[in-house]
Protein backbone atom coordinates (compact mmCIF):
# COMPACT_ATOMS: atom_id res chain seq x y z
CA UNK A 1 0.00 0.00 0.00
CA UNK A 2 1.36 3.38 -1.27
CA UNK A 3 0.74 6.66 1.27
CA UNK A 4 -1.11 9.42 -0.46
CA UNK A 5 0.49 12.58 0.03
CA UNK A 6 -2.41 14.95 1.59
CA UNK A 7 -3.19 17.55 -0.37
CA UNK A 8 -3.34 19.60 2.24
CA UNK A 9 -0.13 19.00 3.22
CA UNK A 10 1.41 19.40 -0.47
CA UNK A 11 -0.40 22.88 -0.18
CA UNK A 12 1.36 23.34 2.96
CA UNK A 13 5.36 22.51 1.70
CA UNK A 14 4.86 24.35 -1.63
CA UNK A 15 4.05 27.50 0.54
CA UNK A 16 6.73 26.80 2.96
CA UNK A 17 8.91 26.66 -0.47
CA UNK A 18 7.61 29.62 -1.81
CA UNK A 19 7.95 31.81 1.07
CA UNK A 20 11.53 30.48 1.96
CA UNK A 21 12.01 31.98 -2.27
CA UNK A 22 10.82 34.99 -1.12
CA UNK A 23 12.84 35.41 2.17
CA UNK A 24 16.10 34.95 -0.14
CA UNK A 25 15.21 36.46 -3.12
CA UNK A 26 16.60 40.17 -2.23
CA UNK A 27 19.73 38.76 -0.48
CA UNK A 28 20.61 36.55 -2.84
CA UNK A 29 19.84 39.30 -5.67
CA UNK A 30 22.62 41.88 -3.67
CA UNK A 31 25.52 38.56 -3.55
CA UNK A 32 24.87 37.93 -7.29
CA UNK A 33 25.39 41.42 -7.95
CA UNK A 34 28.30 42.37 -5.88
CA UNK A 35 29.98 40.15 -8.43
CA UNK A 36 29.19 43.19 -11.49
CA UNK A 37 31.79 44.45 -12.89
CA UNK A 38 29.67 47.54 -14.54
CA UNK A 39 30.03 51.02 -12.66
CA UNK A 40 26.47 51.06 -11.36
CA UNK A 41 24.88 47.67 -9.17
CA UNK A 42 21.48 47.77 -10.94
CA UNK A 43 23.14 47.36 -14.53
CA UNK A 44 24.40 44.19 -15.14
CA UNK A 45 28.04 44.42 -17.02
CA UNK A 46 29.90 41.08 -16.27
CA UNK A 47 31.13 38.85 -14.05
CA UNK A 48 34.14 40.06 -11.62
CA UNK A 49 35.60 40.94 -8.07
CA UNK A 50 36.53 44.29 -8.86
CA UNK A 51 33.54 45.39 -6.47
CA UNK A 52 35.58 43.71 -3.62
CA UNK A 53 38.70 44.93 -4.45
CA UNK A 54 37.06 48.51 -5.03
CA UNK A 55 34.89 48.28 -1.84
CA UNK A 56 38.30 47.08 0.07
CA UNK A 57 40.69 49.99 -1.04
CA UNK A 58 37.86 52.51 -0.62
CA UNK A 59 38.87 55.05 2.35
CA UNK A 60 34.88 56.28 2.73
CA UNK A 61 33.55 52.45 3.18
CA UNK A 62 36.42 51.82 5.44
CA UNK A 63 35.76 54.73 8.18
CA UNK A 64 32.08 53.89 7.50
CA UNK A 65 32.54 50.05 8.60
CA UNK A 66 34.82 51.41 11.38
CA UNK A 67 32.57 53.54 12.82
CA UNK A 68 29.74 50.92 12.58
CA UNK A 69 31.84 48.22 14.19
CA UNK A 70 33.03 50.69 17.16
CA UNK A 71 29.80 51.97 17.51
CA UNK A 72 28.18 48.19 17.15
CA UNK A 73 31.10 46.90 20.00
CA UNK A 74 30.06 49.97 22.53
CA UNK A 75 26.26 49.91 22.06
CA UNK A 76 26.57 46.22 22.82
CA UNK A 77 28.93 46.41 25.86
CA UNK A 78 26.62 49.16 27.70
CA UNK A 79 23.68 47.31 27.13
CA UNK A 80 24.82 43.89 28.15
CA UNK A 81 26.08 45.51 31.28
CA UNK A 82 23.06 47.39 31.74
CA UNK A 83 20.64 44.49 30.29
CA UNK A 84 22.19 41.45 32.77
CA UNK A 85 21.98 43.79 35.67
CA UNK A 86 18.73 44.70 35.13
CA UNK A 87 17.22 41.56 34.10
CA UNK A 88 19.20 39.71 37.33
CA UNK A 89 17.44 42.55 39.71
CA UNK A 90 14.17 41.88 38.37
CA UNK A 91 13.92 37.99 38.51
CA UNK A 92 16.00 37.93 42.23
CA UNK A 93 15.34 40.97 43.73
CA UNK A 94 11.40 42.41 42.48
CA UNK A 95 9.97 44.84 44.97
CA UNK A 96 7.71 47.69 44.26
CA UNK A 97 9.59 49.36 41.48
CA UNK A 98 9.27 46.54 39.42
CA UNK A 99 5.86 47.01 37.43
CA UNK A 100 7.11 51.05 36.44
CA UNK A 101 10.78 49.56 35.25
CA UNK A 102 9.08 47.16 33.24
CA UNK A 103 7.03 49.18 31.51
CA UNK A 104 9.44 52.11 30.97
CA UNK A 105 11.13 49.03 29.02
CA UNK A 106 8.08 48.04 27.33
CA UNK A 107 8.25 51.48 26.43
CA UNK A 108 11.19 51.63 25.10
CA UNK A 109 10.29 48.96 22.94
CA UNK A 110 7.83 50.01 21.26
CA UNK A 111 8.32 53.37 20.47
CA UNK A 112 8.91 53.96 16.62
CA UNK A 113 12.85 54.30 15.89
CA UNK A 114 12.18 57.71 14.06
CA UNK A 115 10.52 58.77 17.49
CA UNK A 116 13.43 57.79 19.54
CA UNK A 117 15.72 59.42 16.83
CA UNK A 118 14.00 62.80 16.68
CA UNK A 119 14.07 63.02 20.48
CA UNK A 120 17.77 62.24 20.48
CA UNK A 121 18.93 64.68 17.79
CA UNK A 122 17.71 68.04 19.95
CA UNK A 123 18.64 66.25 23.57
CA UNK A 124 22.75 65.64 21.93
CA UNK A 125 22.26 69.59 20.74
CA UNK A 126 21.33 71.07 24.10
CA UNK A 127 22.86 68.64 26.51
CA UNK A 128 26.74 69.06 23.97
CA UNK A 129 26.11 73.07 23.50
CA UNK A 130 23.83 74.33 26.11
CA UNK A 131 24.19 72.33 28.87
CA UNK A 132 28.19 72.16 27.71
CA UNK A 133 28.89 68.03 28.24
CA UNK A 134 31.15 67.65 25.33
CA UNK A 135 31.36 64.28 25.16
CA UNK A 136 28.37 64.40 23.04
CA UNK A 137 29.39 66.14 20.49
CA UNK A 138 31.39 63.00 19.61
CA UNK A 139 29.85 61.49 17.34
CA UNK A 140 30.64 57.74 17.90
CA UNK A 141 29.42 58.21 22.06
CA UNK A 142 25.63 59.70 20.21
CA UNK A 143 25.69 56.20 17.87
CA UNK A 144 26.56 54.14 21.24
CA UNK A 145 23.82 56.13 23.41
CA UNK A 146 21.27 56.38 21.02
CA UNK A 147 21.41 52.23 19.87
CA UNK A 148 21.97 50.89 23.26
CA UNK A 149 18.51 52.08 24.32
CA UNK A 150 16.46 49.61 22.31
CA UNK A 151 19.31 47.16 23.13
CA UNK A 152 18.89 47.30 26.83
CA UNK A 153 15.74 46.43 27.11
CA UNK A 154 16.50 43.25 24.94
CA UNK A 155 19.25 42.18 27.23
CA UNK A 156 17.07 42.79 29.95
CA UNK A 157 13.92 40.62 29.35
CA UNK A 158 16.07 38.13 27.26
CA UNK A 159 18.48 37.51 31.21
CA UNK A 160 15.40 37.95 33.20
CA UNK A 161 13.34 34.86 31.09
CA UNK A 162 16.79 32.85 31.61
CA UNK A 163 17.51 33.57 35.40
CA UNK A 164 14.00 33.00 36.52
CA UNK A 165 14.52 29.14 34.57
CA UNK A 166 17.04 29.04 37.13
CA UNK A 167 17.48 27.38 40.52
CA UNK A 168 18.45 29.77 43.43
CA UNK A 169 20.22 27.12 45.76
CA UNK A 170 23.60 27.16 43.54
CA UNK A 171 23.51 31.09 44.67
CA UNK A 172 22.54 30.06 47.86
CA UNK A 173 24.64 27.31 48.50
CA UNK A 174 27.73 29.94 47.58
CA UNK A 175 26.41 32.22 49.76
CA UNK A 176 26.19 29.37 52.82
CA UNK A 177 29.97 28.83 51.61
CA UNK A 178 31.02 32.67 52.33
CA UNK A 179 31.04 33.73 49.04
CA UNK A 180 31.13 37.73 48.61
CA UNK A 181 28.17 38.94 47.08
CA UNK A 182 30.78 39.71 43.96
CA UNK A 183 32.78 36.24 44.26
CA UNK A 184 29.05 34.85 44.24
CA UNK A 185 27.82 36.97 41.08
CA UNK A 186 30.82 36.21 39.05
CA UNK A 187 31.30 32.16 39.44
CA UNK A 188 28.11 30.98 39.56
CA UNK A 189 25.35 33.50 38.77
CA UNK A 190 27.52 34.63 35.56
CA UNK A 191 28.62 31.64 33.67
CA UNK A 192 24.92 30.28 34.50
CA UNK A 193 23.61 33.13 32.58
CA UNK A 194 26.32 33.04 30.15
CA UNK A 195 24.24 32.00 27.41
CA UNK A 196 21.18 35.03 27.83
CA UNK A 197 24.53 37.15 27.92
CA UNK A 198 25.73 35.99 24.87
CA UNK A 199 22.86 35.79 22.73
CA UNK A 200 21.94 39.81 23.99
CA UNK A 201 25.31 40.70 23.43
CA UNK A 202 25.26 39.32 19.89
CA UNK A 203 21.46 40.97 19.55
CA UNK A 204 22.73 44.40 20.55
CA UNK A 205 25.66 44.23 18.28
CA UNK A 206 23.80 42.98 15.29
CA UNK A 207 20.68 45.84 16.05
CA UNK A 208 23.29 48.69 16.30
CA UNK A 209 24.70 47.65 12.73
CA UNK A 210 21.44 47.33 10.88
CA UNK A 211 20.45 51.06 12.62
CA UNK A 212 20.28 53.60 9.93
CA UNK A 213 17.56 55.92 11.44
CA UNK A 214 18.64 56.75 14.82
CA UNK A 215 22.02 56.80 13.21
CA UNK A 216 21.02 59.37 10.57
CA UNK A 217 19.79 61.62 12.90
CA UNK A 218 22.32 61.75 15.86
CA UNK A 219 25.38 61.37 13.56
CA UNK A 220 27.69 63.72 13.13
CA UNK A 221 30.14 64.23 10.03
CA UNK A 222 33.09 62.19 10.41
CA UNK A 223 31.26 59.51 11.86
CA UNK A 224 28.95 58.08 9.77
CA UNK A 225 28.29 54.56 10.41
CA UNK A 226 28.05 52.28 7.42
CA UNK A 227 24.00 51.49 7.11
CA UNK A 228 23.86 55.72 6.67
CA UNK A 229 26.81 55.83 3.84
CA UNK A 230 24.47 53.83 1.88
CA UNK A 231 21.38 55.82 2.53
CA UNK A 232 22.82 58.92 1.07
CA UNK A 233 24.89 56.49 -1.41
CA UNK A 234 21.12 56.30 -2.52
CA UNK A 235 21.16 60.26 -3.59
CA UNK A 236 24.49 59.45 -6.25
CA UNK A 237 24.84 56.29 -7.42
CA UNK A 238 24.75 52.86 -6.52
CA UNK A 239 27.94 51.54 -7.00
CA UNK A 240 28.69 47.52 -6.94
CA UNK A 241 31.03 47.83 -3.62
CA UNK A 242 28.01 48.33 -1.78
CA UNK A 243 26.62 45.12 -2.62
CA UNK A 244 30.26 43.66 -2.56
CA UNK A 245 31.02 44.67 1.57
CA UNK A 246 27.25 43.68 2.37
CA UNK A 247 28.39 40.59 1.23
CA UNK A 248 31.53 40.25 3.17
CA UNK A 249 29.09 41.57 6.30
CA UNK A 250 26.75 38.88 6.10
CA UNK A 251 29.28 36.49 5.73
CA UNK A 252 30.60 37.81 8.89
CA UNK A 253 27.64 37.93 10.52
CA UNK A 254 26.14 34.61 9.92
CA UNK A 255 29.25 33.28 11.14
CA UNK A 256 29.15 34.83 14.44
CA UNK A 257 25.34 33.72 14.75
CA UNK A 258 26.54 30.10 14.23
CA UNK A 259 29.52 30.51 16.82
CA UNK A 260 26.75 31.97 19.00
CA UNK A 261 24.49 29.19 18.13
CA UNK A 262 26.78 26.68 18.81
CA UNK A 263 27.70 27.80 22.77
CA UNK A 264 23.99 27.56 23.42
CA UNK A 265 23.29 24.16 21.82
CA UNK A 266 26.54 23.07 23.82
CA UNK A 267 24.42 24.58 26.79
CA UNK A 268 21.57 22.51 26.08
CA UNK A 269 18.83 24.84 24.32
CA UNK A 270 16.37 23.26 21.62
CA UNK A 271 16.99 24.83 18.43
CA UNK A 272 13.67 26.60 19.13
CA UNK A 273 15.14 28.21 22.17
CA UNK A 274 17.71 29.53 20.22
CA UNK A 275 16.15 30.56 18.17
CA UNK A 276 14.26 32.56 20.16
CA UNK A 277 17.19 34.14 22.07
CA UNK A 278 18.53 34.78 19.30
CA UNK A 279 15.15 36.84 17.88
CA UNK A 280 15.08 38.69 20.66
CA UNK A 281 13.87 36.66 23.69
CA UNK A 282 10.32 38.11 24.92
CA UNK A 283 8.52 35.94 22.51
CA UNK B 1 26.84 14.70 65.91
CA UNK B 2 25.84 15.44 62.61
CA UNK B 3 23.51 17.95 64.00
CA UNK B 4 26.35 19.84 65.69
CA UNK B 5 27.89 19.71 62.58
CA UNK B 6 25.62 21.46 60.44
CA UNK B 7 24.03 24.16 62.75
CA UNK B 8 27.53 26.50 62.76
CA UNK B 9 27.93 27.48 59.29
CA UNK B 10 23.76 28.11 59.20
CA UNK B 11 24.02 30.50 62.13
CA UNK B 12 26.66 32.21 60.61
CA UNK B 13 24.74 32.47 57.41
CA UNK B 14 22.63 34.09 59.24
CA UNK B 15 25.07 37.52 59.42
CA UNK B 16 25.91 38.08 55.56
CA UNK B 17 22.61 37.48 54.95
CA UNK B 18 21.52 40.71 56.73
CA UNK B 19 23.68 42.62 55.12
CA UNK B 20 22.79 41.91 52.00
CA UNK B 21 18.89 42.04 52.73
CA UNK B 22 20.39 46.09 53.47
CA UNK B 23 20.96 46.77 49.92
CA UNK B 24 18.11 48.05 48.40
CA UNK B 25 16.52 45.86 45.63
CA UNK B 26 16.34 48.02 42.93
CA UNK B 27 20.19 48.82 42.74
CA UNK B 28 21.19 46.33 40.26
CA UNK B 29 18.62 48.05 38.18
CA UNK B 30 19.74 51.51 39.07
CA UNK B 31 22.29 52.18 36.11
CA UNK B 32 19.68 50.98 33.65
CA UNK B 33 17.04 52.85 35.35
CA UNK B 34 19.32 56.26 34.91
CA UNK B 35 20.44 55.42 31.30
CA UNK B 36 16.86 54.70 29.92
CA UNK B 37 15.66 57.92 31.87
CA UNK B 38 18.66 60.14 30.80
CA UNK B 39 18.64 58.91 26.99
CA UNK B 40 14.82 57.92 26.32
CA UNK B 41 12.46 59.42 29.09
CA UNK B 42 13.76 62.91 29.28
CA UNK B 43 14.44 63.23 25.25
CA UNK B 44 10.81 61.81 24.50
CA UNK B 45 9.48 64.34 27.04
CA UNK B 46 11.57 67.16 25.55
CA UNK B 47 9.56 66.48 21.85
CA UNK B 48 6.18 66.41 23.51
CA UNK B 49 7.51 69.62 24.88
CA UNK B 50 8.42 70.98 21.89
CA UNK B 51 5.23 69.78 19.86
CA UNK B 52 3.51 72.89 21.73
CA UNK B 53 6.27 75.40 21.08
CA UNK B 54 6.20 77.02 17.21
CA UNK B 55 8.90 78.11 14.80
CA UNK B 56 10.06 81.56 15.58
CA UNK B 57 11.71 82.57 12.66
CA UNK B 58 13.37 81.48 9.42
CA UNK B 59 16.63 80.77 11.17
CA UNK B 60 15.31 79.00 14.68
CA UNK B 61 14.09 76.05 14.68
CA UNK B 62 11.77 76.20 17.38
CA UNK B 63 10.55 78.14 20.47
CA UNK B 64 8.29 77.94 23.23
CA UNK B 65 7.35 81.36 24.39
CA UNK B 66 4.12 80.72 23.00
CA UNK B 67 2.15 77.36 24.27
CA UNK B 68 0.05 76.47 22.07
CA UNK B 69 -2.01 73.09 19.71
CA UNK B 70 -1.51 74.90 16.50
CA UNK B 71 1.23 71.98 15.59
CA UNK B 72 -1.38 69.96 15.65
CA UNK B 73 -3.93 71.07 14.18
CA UNK B 74 -1.28 71.88 11.19
CA UNK B 75 -0.29 68.90 11.05
CA UNK B 76 -3.81 67.44 10.34
CA UNK B 77 -3.49 70.17 7.43
CA UNK B 78 -4.75 68.53 3.78
CA UNK B 79 -1.27 68.61 2.94
CA UNK B 80 -0.10 66.41 5.65
CA UNK B 81 -3.37 64.52 6.35
CA UNK B 82 -3.41 61.51 3.20
CA UNK B 83 0.29 60.60 4.64
CA UNK B 84 -0.58 59.95 7.86
CA UNK B 85 -3.66 57.94 6.73
CA UNK B 86 -1.94 56.12 4.13
CA UNK B 87 1.11 54.93 6.82
CA UNK B 88 -2.16 53.54 8.57
CA UNK B 89 -3.24 51.57 5.19
CA UNK B 90 0.44 50.63 4.20
CA UNK B 91 1.08 49.52 8.48
CA UNK B 92 -2.27 47.33 8.67
CA UNK B 93 -2.30 46.24 5.12
CA UNK B 94 1.38 45.32 5.73
CA UNK B 95 0.44 43.79 9.00
CA UNK B 96 -2.33 41.53 7.78
CA UNK B 97 -0.23 40.33 4.85
CA UNK B 98 2.54 39.38 7.02
CA UNK B 99 -0.12 37.36 9.12
CA UNK B 100 -1.63 36.21 6.02
CA UNK B 101 1.82 34.62 5.15
CA UNK B 102 3.42 33.94 8.32
CA UNK B 103 0.31 31.60 9.74
CA UNK B 104 0.51 28.80 7.39
CA UNK B 105 4.07 29.06 7.00
CA UNK B 106 4.63 29.02 10.23
CA UNK B 107 2.63 26.03 10.91
CA UNK B 108 4.32 24.05 8.22
CA UNK B 109 7.65 24.58 9.91
CA UNK B 110 6.13 23.86 13.46
CA UNK B 111 3.79 20.70 12.30
CA UNK B 112 5.23 19.54 8.91
CA UNK B 113 8.92 19.41 9.71
CA UNK B 114 10.62 16.77 11.01
CA UNK B 115 11.96 18.17 14.80
CA UNK B 116 16.31 17.84 13.36
CA UNK B 117 15.06 19.51 10.33
CA UNK B 118 13.05 22.71 12.22
CA UNK B 119 16.37 24.85 13.81
CA UNK B 120 17.61 24.47 10.46
CA UNK B 121 14.97 26.00 8.82
CA UNK B 122 14.56 28.26 11.51
CA UNK B 123 17.85 29.46 11.22
CA UNK B 124 17.31 30.29 7.54
CA UNK B 125 14.17 32.43 8.35
CA UNK B 126 16.77 34.27 10.67
CA UNK B 127 19.03 35.01 7.39
CA UNK B 128 17.10 38.07 6.12
CA UNK B 129 16.73 39.09 9.84
CA UNK B 130 20.16 39.35 10.14
CA UNK B 131 21.00 40.89 6.65
CA UNK B 132 20.90 44.73 6.45
CA UNK B 133 17.64 45.87 6.57
CA UNK B 134 18.43 49.15 4.04
CA UNK B 135 20.49 46.03 1.97
CA UNK B 136 17.59 43.52 1.84
CA UNK B 137 15.69 46.31 0.48
CA UNK B 138 18.26 47.49 -1.92
CA UNK B 139 18.31 43.89 -3.04
CA UNK B 140 14.52 44.56 -3.77
CA UNK B 141 15.12 47.91 -5.82
CA UNK B 142 17.00 45.78 -8.12
CA UNK B 143 14.42 43.12 -9.01
CA UNK B 144 12.21 45.50 -9.44
CA UNK B 145 14.30 48.38 -11.62
CA UNK B 146 12.67 48.87 -15.00
CA UNK B 147 16.10 48.68 -16.12
CA UNK B 148 16.54 44.83 -13.83
CA UNK B 149 16.83 41.56 -15.20
CA UNK B 150 13.14 40.74 -13.97
CA UNK B 151 12.27 43.58 -16.25
CA UNK B 152 14.44 42.84 -19.34
CA UNK B 153 13.71 39.28 -18.67
CA UNK B 154 9.33 40.18 -18.90
CA UNK B 155 10.01 41.74 -21.83
CA UNK B 156 12.25 39.09 -23.81
CA UNK B 157 9.66 36.57 -23.45
CA UNK B 158 6.71 38.81 -24.54
CA UNK B 159 4.73 39.57 -21.05
CA UNK B 160 5.33 43.16 -21.16
CA UNK B 161 5.92 45.65 -23.73
CA UNK B 162 7.02 47.99 -21.64
CA UNK B 163 10.03 48.18 -18.89
CA UNK B 164 8.36 47.11 -15.27
CA UNK B 165 7.27 50.46 -13.09
CA UNK B 166 7.03 48.89 -9.96
CA UNK B 167 9.20 51.20 -8.21
CA UNK B 168 8.61 54.45 -7.09
CA UNK B 169 4.80 53.08 -6.18
CA UNK B 170 2.88 52.57 -3.11
CA UNK B 171 2.93 48.59 -4.31
CA UNK B 172 6.55 48.48 -4.10
CA UNK B 173 6.40 50.26 -0.26
CA UNK B 174 3.71 47.95 0.39
CA UNK B 175 5.84 44.82 -0.85
CA UNK B 176 8.70 46.10 0.48
CA UNK B 177 7.35 46.45 4.28
CA UNK B 178 5.87 42.69 4.11
CA UNK B 179 9.19 41.26 2.88
CA UNK B 180 10.83 43.20 5.63
CA UNK B 181 8.88 42.46 8.93
CA UNK B 182 7.48 38.85 7.68
CA UNK B 183 10.21 37.41 10.08
CA UNK B 184 9.43 38.74 12.93
CA UNK B 185 6.08 37.34 12.48
CA UNK B 186 6.89 34.05 11.27
CA UNK B 187 9.12 33.50 14.56
CA UNK B 188 6.50 34.54 17.68
CA UNK B 189 4.05 32.66 15.55
CA UNK B 190 6.21 29.23 14.68
CA UNK B 191 7.24 29.34 18.81
CA UNK B 192 3.54 28.98 19.83
CA UNK B 193 2.88 26.40 17.54
CA UNK B 194 5.89 24.50 18.65
CA UNK B 195 4.99 24.57 22.05
CA UNK B 196 1.64 23.05 21.36
CA UNK B 197 1.53 19.77 22.28
CA UNK B 198 0.84 17.17 18.83
CA UNK B 199 -1.93 14.87 21.39
CA UNK B 200 -3.92 17.53 21.62
CA UNK B 201 -4.60 17.92 17.71
CA UNK B 202 -5.16 13.74 18.05
CA UNK B 203 -7.00 14.38 21.08
CA UNK B 204 -9.33 16.54 18.76
CA UNK B 205 -9.04 14.22 15.95
CA UNK B 206 -10.33 11.23 17.78
CA UNK B 207 -13.08 13.41 19.38
CA UNK B 208 -14.57 13.91 15.79
CA UNK B 209 -13.27 16.98 14.95
CA UNK B 210 -12.16 17.50 11.63
CA UNK B 211 -8.77 19.24 10.86
CA UNK B 212 -10.35 22.39 10.12
CA UNK B 213 -12.61 22.85 13.43
CA UNK B 214 -9.36 21.42 15.06
CA UNK B 215 -7.24 24.33 13.24
CA UNK B 216 -10.20 26.69 14.11
CA UNK B 217 -10.88 25.72 18.02
CA UNK B 218 -7.70 23.89 19.12
CA UNK B 219 -4.68 25.07 17.60
CA UNK B 220 -5.12 28.90 16.47
CA UNK B 221 -6.58 30.06 19.89
CA UNK B 222 -3.50 28.02 21.66
CA UNK B 223 -1.42 30.13 19.41
CA UNK B 224 -2.81 33.18 20.44
CA UNK B 225 -0.42 34.76 22.53
CA UNK B 226 2.48 34.34 19.61
CA UNK B 227 -0.19 35.76 16.83
CA UNK B 228 -0.42 38.80 19.43
CA UNK B 229 3.01 39.48 19.46
CA UNK B 230 4.10 38.75 16.03
CA UNK B 231 1.03 41.72 15.12
CA UNK B 232 2.93 44.13 17.61
CA UNK B 233 6.42 43.39 16.45
CA UNK B 234 5.52 43.91 12.91
CA UNK B 235 2.84 46.99 13.53
CA UNK B 236 4.76 49.20 15.24
CA UNK B 237 7.67 49.80 13.49
CA UNK B 238 6.51 49.40 10.38
CA UNK B 239 4.47 52.38 10.61
CA UNK B 240 7.38 54.55 11.87
CA UNK B 241 9.31 52.96 8.97
CA UNK B 242 10.64 55.53 6.87
CA UNK B 243 13.55 53.85 5.40
CA UNK B 244 11.82 50.94 2.89
CA UNK B 245 9.40 54.04 1.97
CA UNK B 246 12.23 56.04 0.81
CA UNK B 247 14.02 53.53 -0.85
CA UNK B 248 11.34 51.90 -3.01
CA UNK B 249 9.02 54.77 -3.06
CA UNK B 250 11.07 57.29 -4.06
CA UNK B 251 9.06 60.83 -4.08
CA UNK B 252 5.67 59.03 -3.67
CA UNK B 253 6.92 56.86 -0.48
CA UNK B 254 4.24 59.02 1.61
CA UNK B 255 4.67 57.57 4.96
CA UNK B 256 4.81 59.41 8.29
CA UNK B 257 8.77 58.65 8.81
CA UNK B 258 9.41 60.39 5.87
CA UNK B 259 7.41 63.47 7.01
CA UNK B 260 8.78 63.42 10.96
CA UNK B 261 12.52 63.13 8.79
CA UNK B 262 11.84 66.02 6.79
CA UNK B 263 10.65 68.34 9.34
CA UNK B 264 13.98 67.97 11.48
CA UNK B 265 16.30 67.76 8.66
CA UNK B 266 15.41 69.95 5.95
CA UNK B 267 12.69 72.75 6.74
CA UNK B 268 14.45 72.88 10.32
CA UNK B 269 10.86 73.13 11.89
CA UNK B 270 11.36 71.22 15.54
CA UNK B 271 7.72 71.96 16.88
CA UNK B 272 6.10 70.70 13.77
CA UNK B 273 8.05 67.38 13.56
CA UNK B 274 7.58 66.67 17.21
CA UNK B 275 3.78 67.44 16.97
CA UNK B 276 3.59 64.88 14.06
CA UNK B 277 5.56 62.45 16.04
CA UNK B 278 3.75 62.62 18.80
CA UNK B 279 0.62 61.98 16.43
CA UNK B 280 2.25 59.12 15.07
CA UNK B 281 2.68 57.44 18.52
CA UNK B 282 -0.86 58.50 18.92
CA UNK B 283 -2.00 56.68 16.02
CA UNK B 284 -0.27 53.22 16.87
CA UNK B 285 -1.41 53.43 20.29
CA UNK B 286 -4.90 54.08 18.85
CA UNK B 287 -5.30 51.02 16.96
CA UNK B 288 -3.15 48.63 18.86
CA UNK B 289 -5.86 49.70 21.17
CA UNK B 290 -8.77 49.10 19.06
CA UNK B 291 -6.61 45.51 18.23
CA UNK B 292 -6.85 44.60 21.61
CA UNK B 293 -10.43 45.41 22.03
CA UNK B 294 -11.34 43.48 19.07
CA UNK B 295 -9.58 40.35 19.98
CA UNK B 296 -10.55 40.05 23.49
CA UNK B 297 -14.66 40.74 23.01
CA UNK B 298 -14.07 38.39 19.71
CA UNK B 299 -12.18 35.43 22.25
CA UNK B 300 -15.36 36.53 24.74
CA UNK B 301 -17.80 36.03 22.14
CA UNK B 302 -16.18 32.50 21.28
CA UNK B 303 -15.94 31.23 24.83
CA UNK B 304 -19.90 32.30 25.90
CA UNK B 305 -21.05 30.14 22.26
CA UNK B 306 -18.53 26.86 23.21
CA UNK B 307 -19.34 27.09 27.08
CA UNK B 308 -15.70 26.51 28.03
CA UNK B 309 -12.19 27.09 27.17
CA UNK B 310 -9.13 25.80 27.24
CA UNK B 311 -6.49 27.17 30.13
CA UNK B 312 -3.31 28.05 28.23
CA UNK B 313 -1.66 26.76 31.21
CA UNK B 314 -2.98 23.51 31.31
CA UNK B 315 -2.24 22.57 27.97
CA UNK B 316 1.00 23.64 27.05
CA UNK B 317 4.40 22.84 27.89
Amino acid sequence: MRRRIDPVDLLLHVWGGLVFIFLFLPIVMIVIYSFNVGRLMVAWQGFGLNAYHAAIADPGIRAAIGVSLRAGVGASLVATILGTLAGVALARRPGPWVPLFVGILGLTLVTPEIVDAVSLLPWFVWLGTDAHVTVFNNGLIRLIVGHSLFATAVVTFIVRARIAGLDESLEEAAADLYAPPWNRFRQITLPLLMPAVLAGALMSFTLSLDDTIISAFVQVSGSTPWPVYIFSALRAALRPQIAAMSTLMLGLTLLAISMVAVVLRRSGESSTQIAGTLAGGGV
Amino acid sequence: MSQAVATPPRAAQQAPQRTRRRVPSFVLALPAWVWLLGFFLAPVSLVIWYSFGRKPSLFATHSNDVLSFDRYKESMDPAYLPTFVNTLRVGIVGTTLCLLIALPFAYWLAVKIPARWRGLLLGLVLVPFWTNFLVRTLGWSIILSPQGWVSTTLQAIGLRDAPLSVLYTRGAVQLGVVYNYLPLMILPIYVAFERIEPSLREASRDLGANRWRTMLQITLPLARPGIVAGLLLVFIPLMGDYITATVLGGAKGNMVGQLVASQFQTAQNWALGSAMAVILMTFIGVTVAVLALIFRSASAIARSRRGFTLDEAEVTR
